[in-house]
């Protein structure tokens, strides 16, 4: 797998999610291209990279969602969504031995799936933040995390739905990802008899 | 010299699934690193990052404002603005004016209703006629409503206050589009008087005690009244005069205000009586028109 492909990918998807994603609205809930990307990745990239390449994703989308403090100032917290892509590309992972991979509506389920993992753990990272650094608030606050597990719930579904139009374009794009296609030959009696 | 080892060691010791517990540790820590720690350095790693990102967002701006515009700034005094505030003002005014007219007229319908409950099926025509005119004087309290001869009204025709008052008697031949009415604090009533806390409808009448109500100054009538009759002030007082018709018998008209010794008389008292309602202060009446002789 090429590296900087998928930065450079992960960056787009980012930049959409922050200018364009907006008109693709249903309801309260945005869709998100980045899960959509790095579910694409995990489905077709070598096994051990699966959660490397989803804790960047995870630690590129900290980076670019600061919180906003109650002195009006901003923090960057490192972790959350890091952790969050993490656990959401181990439950993918053993997925890809049970999906069709190059098919679309697979990545949308695994998208939805990945997507709903990382917002729980997402939640549950800001509030045991919260627990042991009494003067932080998340990003939801005042709501609840349970009203935000919620919300985020709503959002992987609707990146489900977007993940199936992305993913079969991103299929277009297979060939510039570099993924391995070797397959392993196990010996047999065709073989033999070639 | 001792870095380099470190990395050394941490390049051999640290991979596949370990560097992934690793990096795993690492962001745990870094998400529960309080504010203080953060601050001086995420803010600046994450506008480093922002950088090569920020064309493509511009990109993705300009597209999403080319399908979406935004929408244009809203400046309260621009004409239009004005205009239209100007306009809702104007149907709000318009809206309160229906809204009273209404009310008015559920009155009238309600007193209407009122009236022909009492009437029955005597023929008795009802009409609502509005207060056009008062006496500038006041001293008659004669009121202009806007029915007349046209309409049907004739001489003598009971005026109805608010359902159940007798207010007056149309004073002379109308004219043909109005009348002048007479007030009832102007005319002489057959009366009886009522408990104010009401009578069993069993009791006749007659049992009640009655007087002759004659207009006196100040807006107030005076009748005499036999000694024994029982009669208290606040008691109500309802026509018992054939004069004004079946519609307007048994109508309320005032309530018992004092009850004097009559000096003339020993054996005999003068009640006092203050009419209900005024009938210059009314806005519409109901005038209950008698069938035009001839008609079955």
């Amino acid at each position: 797998m090429r590296w900087a492909v998928y930065i450079l990918f992960t960056l787009i998807a980012l930049a959409i999610d922050a200018s364009f994603g907006g008109i693709l609205k249903i309801g309260e809930s945005q869709p998100r291209f980045l899960p959509c990307v790095v579910v694409f990745a995990i489905l077709s990239a070598p096994r051990p990279y699966a959660v490397r390449i989803a804790m960047m994703a995870g630690l590129l989308a900290d980076l670019l969602s600061p919180v906003l403090r109650s002195d009006g100032t901003q923090l960057v917290v490192l972790g959350p969504w890091t952790l969050g892509f993490a656990l959401g590309s181990l439950a993918v992972v053993p997925l890809r031995t049970l999906l069709y991979r190059r098919n679309p509506i697979s990545s949308g389920f695994a998208t939805l799936v990945f997507s709903l993992l990382a917002s729980v753990v997402f939640v549950a990272v800001w509030v045991l933040r919260m627990l042991l650094l009494r003067d932080e608030t998340p990003s939801w606050w005042p709501g609840t995390g349970g009203g935000e597990v919620w919300r985020q719930a709503k959002v992987a579904l609707v990146n489900g739905l977007v993940a199936v139009p992305t993913v079969w374009l991103l299929e277009k794009t297979r060939p510039l990802w570099g993924f391995s296609t070797a397959k392993r030959v196990i010996p047999g009696a065709a073989r033999d008899l070639a | 010299m001792n870095a380099t080892k470190l990395l050394q060691y941490l390049s051999t010791r640290l991979r596949g699934p370990r560097l992934d517990g690793a990096l795993a540790v690492l962001a745990l820590v870094l998400a529960i690193l309080p504010a203080r720690a953060l601050a001086p350095w995420t803010g600046d790693v994450a506008r480093i990052v922002a950088v090569p990102i920020v064309p493509i967002m511009h990109l993705g701006m300009a597209l999403r404002e080319r399908i979406r515009p935004p929408r244009e700034v809203f400046d309260p005094r621009a004409p239009e603005v004005i205009e239209l505030e100007m306009a809702a003002e104007r149907y709000r005014t318009l809206f309160e004016q229906s809204r009273l007219k209404t009310e008015a007229l559920e009155r009238d319908l309600a007193a209407v209703k009122a009236v022909r409950a009492r009437a029955g099926s005597g023929g008795v025509q009802l009409e609502t006629a509005a207060v056009i005119g008062i006496d500038p004087t006041r001293r008659e309290g004669l009121v202009r409503i806007s029915l007349g001869a046209r309409h049907g009204v004739h001489r003598d025709a009971a005026v109805i206050l608010r359902g159940d008052i007798f207010g007056g008697v149309v004073a002379n031949d109308p004219a043909e589009f109005v009348s002048l009415v007479r007030p009832s604090v102007r005319c002489s009533l057959g009366v009886r008087i009522y408990p104010d806390e009401g009578v069993d409808a069993d009791r006749a009448p007659a049992v009640f005690p009655g007087t002759v109500l004659k207009p006196a100054d100040g807006g107030v009538w005076l009748g005499d009244l036999a000694s024994d009759a029982e009669v208290r002030e606040g008691q109500v007082v309802r026509l018992a005069d054939d004069r004004y018709g079946n519609v307007s018998k048994g109508m309320r008209v005032g309530r018992v205000r004092r009850v004097l010794p009559n000096d003339q008389v020993p054996l005999a008292r003068v009640v006092e009586v203050e009419p209900l309602a005024h009938l210059v202060d009314e806005a519409t009446v109901v005038v209950a028109i008698d069938p035009p002789e001839g008609t079955p």
